[in-house]
């Protein structure tokens, strides 16, 4: 809901510049807003950003606007500058969405349901000013497959410019067109083979280990089958034809139907990185600092939660979208994307070269990719703090302690109840560890850079004498106030951190890059609902998602994006939309009384319920879901509607116009 | 004409006397075109009113307007002149909470606190409009207890105009739905 704006303030008798806005993207602007003063007239020596907690879906991430801000508070006589959007302004000139145009065909042998060819022509309609573009008609192409494993593809994506205002990386970068219109167009050759949805779904999943559309093979396993499994035997559709009559004949004026759709989402860009700093204090309070912003999906209390896996609780205190990280003295050259092997082979030797410094808060990122480094980040803290701290503590004594007559080791180590213990080994609070970590001069703190095309950069690091082999391309330790004189003597970056130099480098090689994608979270949604055959109506009556994302950091945002993803899924499929050109938003005239936004009675907000799948184990990594969750309802939608009145639709959304047109 | 007198020409300006929060704010002239919610931002320094579409249709504006009768409603700040306000006394978001002397938190509301567990807000944007909305349904079932099995359809209607973009509302239903169960005299057993 929050419009664009930026709050600018050019100090002139000191050169400094003073930023303050909500933003995706504080990576781009730290690299951008300093160059675009650099070079102009004005004396600027110094910039300072403060990204605020914000909302995105993508309009706040590589926007143009607080370059606007920056430029008029140059121009204000060393006034501050507020520049904010209202409503119809946000109407007029924020990015759209993407609208695609796809031409899908898909050969089917109509003896075994195999799905043979699948060919796709897209066209996504970028607006006046490329931003993502690419980008989005690309990863719409990669995810048209859906959960289908499709022998042969052909996948053709164009992104052209046209008069419409700018359009951007919305919720679903692209694939939310895609998948939906594979989801609809299943439903319906499932109809023209008279097969069950489903069943035509399950003799074609994608399963693990196989090839998708790029020739990748997708990470871990793959549960799309077990989902279909789960909707087949789901209440919803079971009784679907029975439900039907009963509400046809409660209803007379209305039809009734049942719609289901799965997909599979990536998460990530392709190139991922961030930093992560995790300290413990002497007194065991746990402070995070890392590079992701708040978006109120809840980032900041993940990054809180996930430290617990190593430090046994969670942290204190977590500063977001923290863009100062010169201890590390790590620098980008080129873009991951296009970076040739070659190059990317010479710039490697250099330890501190890193392919990406800094990536955005988008594309389902912080579950998996910022967490990464913070929960190696306390692993290390662990294996090189804590753990050798309660060793040390069972130990002491004679015959060596209360350890001595067990086998005790670190992979024994539990936390219970914020104490940890090993073997039998008696419990002991983190605040005690922390305290004689920090005396024992262990490593209590930890800064780690991560890269990841598709699967992480490598390195071996030498840590107090021992190297160990981790997925990380820059890291630094600091040392516990203990510290002997010579470590003392390492810790000589801006915060006190012994910088460490990698060896043996593994970066993904750039060949990687036309993975597509490797990482993914799958995702169903039942949906019931009516038509009003007079009025063309749609009500939701009813929804049930099923999500897989291995283990969730806090289960409570993950269902809170899930509910706030169909509702957003349910106003794609029935309620927003805008004429593209003259009529349009850029017209000014555009507000939200205009632009249906769902209410919660078109949501079934009593009514809806959900289920996370079981992680396989307590090891599965949690995964982004924060796009995927709005997408299988928009299909499922058409396809209920198809259930209700015998007609698909071949366009979204599906308005009462174009149903009273079909009736 | 000096500058000042020019302005004052310009735009014509009129007392305001409001309490807002439980405190008598200073009495000034100000402009009679001005909305509240800008009143409550440029004068009052209380930015969390938030202005959503700016048309009375997102409800984000929403603060509480508390009668001499007892009673409270809603009114949307984004479209009523500050001037509407004039001796009445209202509650914005930042008047729910129990304050301590010094002005620290101490204690949130029930609605707050239930918000707070339900993890009811995403972006937060929507969230003081929902805090009032909740806050004058409490207070009114209070007053108007009602039975049990309408609370769901009662909670429906009262927040149905407020939209919000992030959540899908479920959270914030389920948690007027608590702070209602756990306001004593606001449900009856159905007769």
């Amino acid at each position: 809901m929050e419009a664009d704006n930026a709050n600018c303030w050019f100090d002139q008798n000191k050169g400094d510049m003073h930023v303050v806005c909500g933003t995706q993207s504080p990576q781009e602007l730290v690299n951008w807003m300093p160059e675009v003063l650099s070079n102009s007239s004005f004396q600027s020596r110094r910039f300072f950003l403060h990204p605020a907690y914000t909302v995105g879906y993508g309009s706040k991430d590589a926007t143009i606007f607080p370059y606007y801000g920056l430029i008029a508070a140059l121009y204000a006589d060393g006034k501050p500058v507020r520049l904010a959007n209202d409503r119809f302004e946000q109407f007029q000139a924020t990015m759209k969405r993407h609208p695609f145009t796809m031409k899908n065909r898909l050969a089917v042998d109509r003896e075994t349901g195999k799905f043979q060819v699948f060919k796709q022509d897209l066209t996504a309609n970028g607006g006046g000013r490329a931003n993502f573009s690419n980008s989005v008609a690309f990863v719409g192409a990669t995810a048209a497959q859906s959960i289908y494993y499709m022998p042969n593809s052909d996948l053709t994506a164009t992104a052209i410019y046209s008069r419409m205002p700018e359009a951007g990386s919305f919720r679903g970068y692209g694939t939310l067109q895609t998948m939906s219109a594979t989801e609809l167009m299943v439903d319906e050759i499932a109809g023209q083979l008279n097969m069950d949805p489903i069943d035509l779904r399950l003799r074609n999943v994608f399963k693990s280990g196989m090839k998708n559309t790029q020739g990748a093979i997708p990470a871990g396993h793959l549960r799309n089958e077990e989902i279909l499994h789960k909707a087949r035997n789901h209440s919803i559709w079971t009784e679907r034809e029975t439900r039907k009559q009963a509400y046809e004949t409660a209803h007379p004026e209305e039809r009734y139907g049942v719609g289901f759709a799965c997909v599979q989402k990536d998460f990530g860009h392709g190139a991922e990185s961030a930093f992560s700093e995790v300290r413990l204090t002497p007194e065991g309070r746990i402070e995070v600092r890392n590079t992701g912003a708040e978006m109120g999906t809840g980032y900041s209390t993940g990054q809180a939660a996930v430290v617990a896996a190593w430090l046994g609780r969670a942290a204190d205190q977590v500063r977001t979208a923290e863009m100062e990280w010169d201890d590390m003295q790590m620098y980008e050259t080129t873009s991951p994307y296009f970076i040739s092997q070659e190059e990317q082979n010479k710039s490697i030797k250099d330890p501190r070269w890193t392919p990406l410094l800094l990536q955005a808060s988008s594309a389902s990122n912080s579950a998996y990719y910022f967490s990464f480094p913070t929960l190696e980040a306390a692993r290390i803290i662990f294996r090189h703090g804590l753990w050798p701290a309660a060793q040390e503590f069972w130990q002491r004594g004679i015959g060596g302690g209360q350890s001595a007559p067990y086998v005790v080791r670190e992979e024994n180590a539990r936390w219970e109840a914020g104490h940890l213990t090993a073997r039998g080994m008696e419990p002991l609070s983190l605040e005690f560890l922390a305290k004689r970590a920090h005396e024992m001069g262990l490593i209590t703190g930890v800064i780690s850079h991560a890269f990841n095309r598709w699967e992480w950069s490598r390195a071996d690091y030498e840590i107090n004498g021992r190297s160990e082999n981790l997925p990380l391309d820059g890291l630094a330790v600091q040392y516990g106030i203990g510290a002997s004189e010579a470590q003392k003597a390492l810790m000589t970056s801006k915060r006190g951190y012994h910088l460490l130099t990698r060896k043996n480098p593994y970066i993904p090689p750039t060949q990687r890059n036309n993975a597509g994608v490797t990482y993914y979270s799958g995702c169903g949604t039942l949906v019931e609902l009516a038509v009003h055959t007079g009025t063309g109506k749609v009500s939701v009556l009813n929804h049930h998602t099923f999500l897989e994302c291995g283990n969730t950091l806090v289960e409570q945002l993950v269902s809170g994006q899930i509910q706030g993803g169909i509702a957003m899924g349910i106003g794609h499929a029935l309620y927003e939309e805008m004429p593209l050109y003259e009529d349009g938003p850029g017209n000014g005239t555009w507000n939200i009384n205009r632009y249906h936004v769902p209410r919660a009675s078109e949501v079934a907000v009593w009514q809806q319920t959900s289920e996370i799948l079981p992680p396989l184990s307590r090891t599965d990594p949690p995964k982004g879901i924060a796009e995927v969750v709005m997408i299988p309802i928009v299909g499922a939608i058409g396809n209920g509607i198809a259930h209700a009145i015998g007609h698909h639709f071949r366009s979204l959304p599906i308005t009462p116009d174009k149903i009273r047109e079909v009736l | 004409m000096t500058t000042e007198q020019s302005k004052a020409a310009v735009i014509p300006t009129r007392p305001l006397k409001v309490t807002i929060n439980g405190e008598a704010q200073p009495i000034e002239d100000i402009p009679e075109e001005l909305m509240m919610l800008d009143y409550l931002h440029e004068y009052r320094n209380l930015t969390g009113t938030r202005f959503g579409c700016g048309r009375g249709m997102c409800r984000a504006c929403t603060v509480i307007v508390d009668k001499p009768d007892g009673s409270s409603e809603e009114v949307r700040t984004c479209i009523t002149g500050a001037h509407y306000f004039d001796g009445k006394t209202i509650r914005t978001v930042e008047g729910h909470a129990q304050r301590d002397e010094e002005g620290h938190i101490d204690a949130l509301s029930t609605v707050q606190q239930q918000f707070l567990e339900h993890f009811s807000f995403q972006c937060s944007y929507c969230a003081p409009g929902f805090v009032n909305a909740a806050t004058v349904l409490v207070e009114r079932l209070q007053r108007k207890p009602i039975a049990r099995s309408q609370l769901e359809g009662t909670i429906s209607e009262a927040l149905e105009s407020h939209i919000c973009r992030c959540t899908g509302y479920v959270r914030y239903f389920e948690a007027v739905r608590d702070a209602v169960l756990k306001t004593p005299g606001t449900t009856k057993e159905a007769s």
